[in-house]
């Protein structure tokens, strides 16, 4: 529904209740409503309004914690419902029985600000584990100190993992945080009787570096080393939606040549980043010889972005006001070039390994998620899209060149890791399709414009390949960042990681785990 | 399944010539800024600008830290007066009273290899990883990954070292037996990058466990990090690092 | 000493035993049992080895019944075997006794237990030394009913007493069907002694014969534990008290055995295959039930019971193997059989009664005996982890412990069927074979998870962390057994040498000659064999020890016929010397070797900050993927499968639990008890209380009978 009709329902259903609020230069209506309703409202937007929820923003001011809760439509704009809670109190009601994708966000607030969120039943040991940090440390505090040694700390020595299966001889396998090869760093806690996961925890945050906090206090252009640098196998991606945050604060768009460009160099990383998901995929399933050729395919990729960028991973492209430096259209035709030989060679790949009867039944039925659970822990990504839910930020919400580029997001039905791996070439295909379009509708111009240092909060929001990235950035009066929020979309996918994995076998869990390609870096921040 | 023999073999050979020939591909390195002459204004204006003090002036000279370098490329685009850029990777060196000398011949075409995340942001690790696919292979030269640090010859640190990976890091070290190098790779794990030293995350791997090569560079490419393996085994030489800024700027 | 000495101490032994018993107090029961059970048992294990050893079977007539005929007591070489097999199982038990009933004695009279149990033992005794039909009925009786008292001794314990109640109607029934068995043996022999029953054994027609061994197999088959007439074993072994488990496995199992091979290999020997195969298909067929069920069992002591069924069976086997031989007329592979299916009846009952003291005693002192929460014993009982390996190796039939030996030579016995000509013989015995196989690889599976599971890694309970070594006269029975485990499975030459003594007479071949070859020079036969096979294995050692050693040499070898020539050979004896010079020259060389730092760290756990209990696997786990493989076999049904949430997606609980009737019951009890059920039930219809109904059945029998005997 557009603003006005979102505005006169929400008055409708909770009379004296709400005030709203919109921004039409963002597209965003403001809820504004008391703690105790705040279940309520979010339920009914989540719910029969069909809105998505994005990530849950808190932020410490004078007298009061703000909490935002960022949800988003079908159609272009966004529903901010925010909710007090007194700093002496520090507690507000949960709206995880009618939201459940709100429930790691909750987690991460109570463990970042000692926020209390009543009836949430699973409070505490999340980012900072207890066997690690001693109660109560609140970094996100503005009382904070950031240098306390670590020989004051106390945790609790006593830690165990919390189990939950009642079954004669379950044990909890426990995985990681050290694997056996280059892997990222997380400790899956399998609960099991032997062959099947009956129940799969991951204990994440081994790699928590608290990037939101560092980030405060920084100027804007430093505080966007942090946003390319804190996940960066997608660091184009974070990069510009920090960039469109910072753009919206300022009260600017960038420059025609800069939107389409980044473009041209979002759709590239999507490829790359595919290309190395399917190869983690034929990977885990052995098929080395698969593996390989799709290994291949990457790092042709990496050079034709190093050769493009300077930067394999694409660094120091994407500035708040457009690109930090020019790219000539000859070398964005010859980046083409190569990636359309690569979809060529992509192309036959697909077309062997669909006929490898041994590989696709690893794959087929494997790893389910069914639309049901995709929704209500708001996943996103190929993940959600191959889940059924055709929810793409690039056809949903729209933001630079692709408000002019033809876009369908790509949707498959069945929910496992086959139906992922699908949407993974498809959108490799769909990328390179958009990087010709990109090509295309290039035009002479200026590639950055300045952008005013001015006070102000502002949502910057990207597809990043692995799926719906959020960067809510407030400034200072003096350009400063006061508050520096991400919620990726590995968070909002670790969340859902059980509902794949419980109830298959061991050895299993290596392939669905790569077919959900989840980042550690991303999640962890 | 022969289909997929006969596809392998139609690839044919992509492996790089390198550590026997140098590899000139393009897009195989980011580079690193080289030291430059400069005037006062400019110099001081660059070494201002590097968020993370990888630049000092020096008489006159700009110098590099490449152990501090973010591959922000703000000295590379600075309008008064930009560092000259090399694409090189041969950048692997060992800190100033460096551990043990190379690991010796006995290890040159054995070595196994642990690669421990502590922190890293996803970049380096999978650098490393690009190891083991065609392009790089690194079994030719007799480098394996090893799944446990029981039969691991180096350590392979990646990422600032977060504060809650700190045990597993000095676990994994503790637990491969004598003779053992680490291999440092990555700026984060050289000097914390742009994230610690923090409450939550670390000034690189040198706090937590006794580092024996240094690659820098962020990420460092597959390269760089082949280069730092064949010097911890000593097949290569190591090249020098600059000395760390002085009055670097905090970070 | 004579034999009539020998048996005249033992029973004054057991009497006087019972006597002290009954006037002492209650509380010098344990001492009493071990002290009167150890002299009885060692007087039997001399008895066994004379008899063993002696060339003429010793017969002792005592009283004459009237209308039944003399009783005679006979210690010939098989009973010898069985004699000392079991006084080494009494000895084992009773010194275990003196510490292990200390638990059992706690709420019951200790006097009761005492008199049992020396009872017990002199009917054993007496079982073995019967040499007519009558003594060996009545003795069988006593020796079922004073186990059935035992087995129901803790009787206040729910559940006990109605296994204690299968286990004696299937006693009854096992007794009922031997005595026909036996009966008819003696009605055509005309006479009840063993002697004449031998004599008239040659004789006897096909289709009684078939009768015979059928009532006597499978009746002797209840106490031997064999499917499916052991319904009764699994939760008798669970209900009797632990110190006398041992007595159980070790003993009376073997009795069942005993009146198999005394039967049908020597009083009245098979003519036709068919008996034999029956009892190779039951024998492998009970095999691999009771590993199955082993493997997936966590409780030590039902664990140890299935893997008796399992040894049981493939004794059984074994014996099988030997009538199949006999009837086809190649005696040397009958002998060899007989040979095997002796061994491995001593070795199982070594190592089992080594088990179930060992499992006694963890039980004791861990306070627990679920695997599944045991665990790292081996720092806090060192001993009773050395022994209980040494009984682990030994029943995983690993090198150089004895079960190798016997495996090795039942499964090269099965390969002997090449030798035969029927070739329905010949596939039987290879599915047999292949059965049989399977069950000692499944073994290897349920022993090494009893062993990891219980005493390595970390204590999963409380209890099993504060539990501590057992007391020397635990220790002691295990020491002896584990050593007898290890001399038998390292001289294994000398073994079959005794044992062929007793089989030689009953298969009338020699399997020594066959098995352990006269390598030496001086030997007698030594210049029979072909001087190209002597060389062939000096070259193997076989000439090793001619001039220390006395007997054969050391060298095992499994010939082929003519018509097979293959050998295999096998030398543990060898193997046990090689072994100790490699570790020998491993301490060395460490020794010699420069100095080098050593560095002890904890086992890697993937980087975690501290490894728990709950993060080790469990006895459950490391089984499950054999209760899944054989999920046909076990067909379990889920009771429980719920999971307990708040809000619909944060889970509190996951419960599931399955649950699995026994194939046994399944098949054999269940429709039994119906089918029982059922025929009552139909009977109780005639019940209806009308007195002309029962005035006409009266009537209707009278004139049956007077058609049934006018017929006659």
């Amino acid at each position: 529904m557009t603003s006005a009709e979102l505005v006169q329902a929400a008055l409708r259903q909770w009379p004296g209740e709400v005030t709203c609020r919109v921004d039409d230069a963002t597209a965003t209506t403001e809820l504004r409503c008391a703690p105790a309703r705040a279940a309520d409202v979010c339920g009914q937007l989540a719910g029969p309004w069909s809105y998505a929820f994005a990530g849950l923003v808190v932020e410490e001011q004078d007298a009061a914690f703000q909490l935002r809760y960022v949800l988003y439509g079908e159609a272009p704009g966004w529903v901010h419902v925010l909710v007090e809670a007194p700093l002496a109190e520090a507690s507000v009601p949960t709206i995880t029985p009618v939201v459940h994708a709100a429930d790691w966000h909750e987690r991460e607030a109570e463990d970042h600000f000692g926020l209390a969120f009543e009836g949430h039943p699973r409070l505490g040991d999340f980012v900072l584990h207890d066997d690690a940090w001693e109660e109560g440390v609140q970094p996100m505090r503005r009382r904070f100190r950031r240098r306390i040694t670590m020989a004051d700390r106390r945790p609790n020595v006593d830690w165990r993992p919390r189990r939950i299966v009642e079954a004669p001889g379950a044990f909890v396998m426990p995985l990681g945080p050290v694997f056996a090869g280059p892997t990222e760093a997380v400790h899956l806690q399998l609960e099991t009787v032997g062959e099947d996961v009956i129940r799969a925890f991951p204990r994440l945050f081994y790699k928590y570096r608290g990037i939101e906090k560092l980030a405060e206090g920084r100027t804007r252009d430093d505080a966007l080393l942090l946003a390319e640098r804190f996940a960066a196998t997608t660091a184009f991606a974070h990069a510009l939606a920090y960039s469109r945050a910072a753009e919206a604060i300022g009260g600017v768009e960038a420059p025609e040549r800069a939107q389409v460009l980044r473009v041209f160099l979002a759709e590239l990383e999507r490829l790359r980043h595919h290309v190395g998901a399917i190869a983690g995929i034929c990977e885990s399933t052995g098929l080395a010889v698969a593996a390989s050729q799709a290994g291949i395919l990457e790092e042709d990729l990496l050079r034709v972005s190093g050769a493009l960028a300077g930067h394999r991973y694409l660094f120091g492209l994407a500035v708040p006001g457009g690109l930090a430096t020019d790219l000539s259209d000859e070398a964005c035709g010859d980046a083409l070039l190569r990636c359309q030989a690569t979809l060529r060679e992509l192309d036959r790949l697909w077309g062997m390994l669909r006929l490898s009867s041994g590989f696709v039944d690893r794959l087929e039925e494997v790893g389910f998620i069914s639309e049901r659970d995709a929704r209500e822990h708001a996943l996103v990504g190929p993940v959600a899209r191959a889940s059924g839910i055709a929810r793409d930020l690039r056809a949903v919400q729209p933001y630079g060149a692709y408000r002019r580029l033809a876009f369908f997001p790509v949707r498959e039905q069945e929910g496992d890791g086959y139906a992922r791996m699908r949407v993974l070439f498809a959108e490799a295909r769909q990328a390179v399709r958009l990087l010709e379009q990109a090509l295309a509708a290039l035009e002479p111009g200026p590639v950055t414009v300045a952008v005013p240092a001015r006070s102000g909060a502002a949502l910057g929001a990207v597809e990043a390949p692995r799926g719906a990235a959020f960067h809510w950035l407030r400034l200072d009066d003096d350009g400063k960042v006061r508050r520096y929020r991400i919620m990726p979309p590995s968070f909002a996918n670790w969340h859902g990681f059980h509902l794949a994995v419980e109830d298959f076998a061991f050895q299993d869990l290596p392939i669905i785990l790569a077919t959900l390609d989840l980042s550690v870096a991303e999640n962890d921040r | 399944m022969s289909n997929w023999v006969w596809r392998g073999l139609r690839s044919g050979v992509r492996t790089t010539g390198y550590p026997s020939a140098p590899e000139a591909a393009a897009g195989v390195s980011p580079g690193f800024p080289l030291g430059a002459t400069m005037e006062p204004g400019p110099a001081a204006a660059l070494v201002a600008a590097c968020p993370t003090g990888a630049l000092s002036e020096r008489a006159g000279r700009v110098e590099v830290d490449p152990r501090r370098c973010v591959h922000c490329y703000r000295c590379a685009r600075a309008a008064g007066g930009p560092l000259p850029w090399s694409n090189d990777y041969e950048r692997a060196g060992v800190p100033d009273g460096g551990q043990g000398a190379p690991l010796g011949a006995a290890f040159g075409r054995s070595l196994h290899i642990v690669v421990v995340d502590a922190g890293d942001c996803g970049a380096c690790l999978h650098e490393v990883k690009q190891l083991a696919s065609p392009y790089y292979n690194l079994h030719r030269l007799g480098f394996f990954f090893t799944p446990t640090p029981r039969h691991a010859d180096v350590l392979v640190v990646v990422g600032p070292v977060a504060d809650q990976m700190r045990v597993a890091l000095e676990k994994t070290y503790a637990a491969m037996p004598d003779p053992k190098r680490v291999v440092a790779v990555g700026t984060c794990a050289l000097s914390g990058g742009v994230f610690g030293p923090s409450y939550f995350s670390g000034a690189g791997a040198a706090g937590v466990v006794p580092v024996d090569v240094e690659v820098p560079g962020q990420p460092p490419p597959p390269l760089a990090i082949l280069h730092g393996l064949l010097v911890a085994v000593g097949r290569k030489a190591p090249a020098r690092l600059a000395a760390p800024a002085e009055g670097a700027g905090a970070s | 000493m004579t034999a009539t000495a020998l048996i005249g101490v033992f029973a004054t032994v057991c009497a006087a035993g019972i006597v002290l018993s009954l006037i002492l107090p209650s509380r010098y029961a344990p001492k009493l049992v071990a002290w009167a059970g150890s002299l009885a048992s060692l007087a039997l294990m001399a008895l066994g080895a004379g008899a063993l050893l002696q060339a003429q079977p010793l017969t002792i007539p005592l009283w004459s019944v009237p209308a039944v005929g003399r009783i005679l007591l006979t210690a010939d070489p098989v009973a010898g075997v069985f004699l000392l097999v079991t006084g080494l199982v009494f000895l084992a038990g009773s010194t275990y006794a003196a510490s292990g009933l200390g638990a059992v004695l706690a709420g019951y009279s200790g006097r009761v237990y005492a008199v049992l149990y020396l009872g017990l033992e002199a009917a054993v005794g007496w079982v073995l030394l019967a040499g007519d039909v009558f003594s060996f009925l009545v003795a069988w009786e006593i020796m079922s009913i004073l186990s059935y008292l035992l087995v129901t001794f803790e009787h206040r314990e729910e559940d006990r007493p109605r296994a204690a109640y299968v286990m004696l109607a299937a006693s009854e029934a096992g007794a009922l069907a031997a005595a026909l068995g036996l009966l008819l043996l003696a009605v055509s022999a005309g006479s009840t002694a063993f002697a004449d029953l031998r004599a008239a054994g040659a004789g006897l027609g096909a289709g009684l014969r078939l009768a015979t061994f059928l009532l006597t197999f499978f009746g002797f088959g209840v106490k031997a534990g064999l499917v499916p007439v052991n319904v009764w074993l699994k939760d008798a072994y669970r209900a009797a008290p632990g110190p006398f488990v041992p007595i159980l496995a070790g003993a009376t199992l073997n009795l069942g055995l005993y009146g198999i091979f005394r039967v049908n290999a020597d009083l009245a020997p098979a003519t036709s295959v068919a008996p034999g195969l029956v009892a190779v298909g039951v024998g492998t067929v009970s095999a691999l039930v009771g590993i199955l069920y082993a493997t997936t069992e966590n409780d030590l002591k039902a664990l140890l019971a299935h893997s008796s069924i399992e040894n049981a069976g493939i004794v059984t086997a074994a014996m099988g193997a030997g009538f199949v031989f006999t009837a086809a007329g190649a005696p040397v592979p009958a002998a060899i059989a007989f040979v095997v299916a002796l061994y491995h009846g001593v070795n199982h009952a070594l190592y089992k009664t080594l088990l179930f003291i060992g499992a006694d005693t963890v039980a004791g002192r861990a306070g627990t005996r679920d695997l599944d929460r045991l665990g790292g014993l081996i720092r806090r009982m060192p001993w009773t982890a050395a022994a209980m390996l040494a009984g682990v190796l030994s029943i995983a039939a690993l090198p150089p412990f004895n079960g190798f030996v016997s495996e090795w030579l039942t499964l090269q016995t099965f390969l002997r069927s090449a030798e035969l000509p029927s070739l329905g013989v010949k596939v039987a015995f290879a599915l047999c074979g292949a059965g049989l196989a399977l069950t000692a690889a499944l073994a290897v599976t349920c022993f090494a998870k009893l062993f990891a599971m219980g005493f390595l890694g970390h204590a999963r309970s409380p209890e099993a962390e504060s539990a501590t070594e057992g007391s020397g006269s635990a220790l002691a029975p295990m020491a002896l057994l584990a050593a007898a485990c290890l001399a038998l499975g390292v001289l294994p030459t000398y073994v079959i040498g005794a044992l062929d003594h007793a089989v030689a007479p009953l298969a009338r071949a020699s399997a020594a000659d066959a098995l352990v070859p006269p390598f030496f020079a001086g030997a007698a036969g030594h210049a029979a064999l072909p001087p190209a096979f002597v060389s062939d294995f000096h070259a193997l050692g076989a000439q090793v020890g001619q001039q220390v050693l006395p007997g054969p040499g050391l060298v095992l070898l499994h010939r082929g016929g003519a018509s097979n020539p293959v050998v295999f050979a096998a030398a543990p004896s060898y193997l046990v010397l090689v072994l100790l010079g490699l570790l020998g020259l491993a301490f060395l060389l460490t020794r010699l070797a420069p100095r080098r730092a050593v560095a002890r760290r904890p086992a890697w756990d993937g980087g975690i900050r501290r490894l728990l209990p709950e993060m080790t696997y469990t006895a459950t786990g490391f089984s499950n993927p054999v209760r899944v493989i054989f999920d046909a076999i076990f067909q379990p049904t889920t009771v429980e499968d719920t999971r307990a949430t708040v809000n619909e997606h944060f889970r509190t609980a996951i419960r599931r639990e399955v649950e699995a009737v026994h194939i046994v019951d399944r098949l054999v009890l269940i429709p039994g008890r119906r089918a029982a059920f059922g025929a009552a039930r139909a009977l109780a219809r005639l019940h209806h209380g009308k007195l002309n109904a029962y005035m006409a059945y009266a009537l209707l029998s009278l004139l049956a009978l007077l058609a049934v005997s006018t017929l006659l």
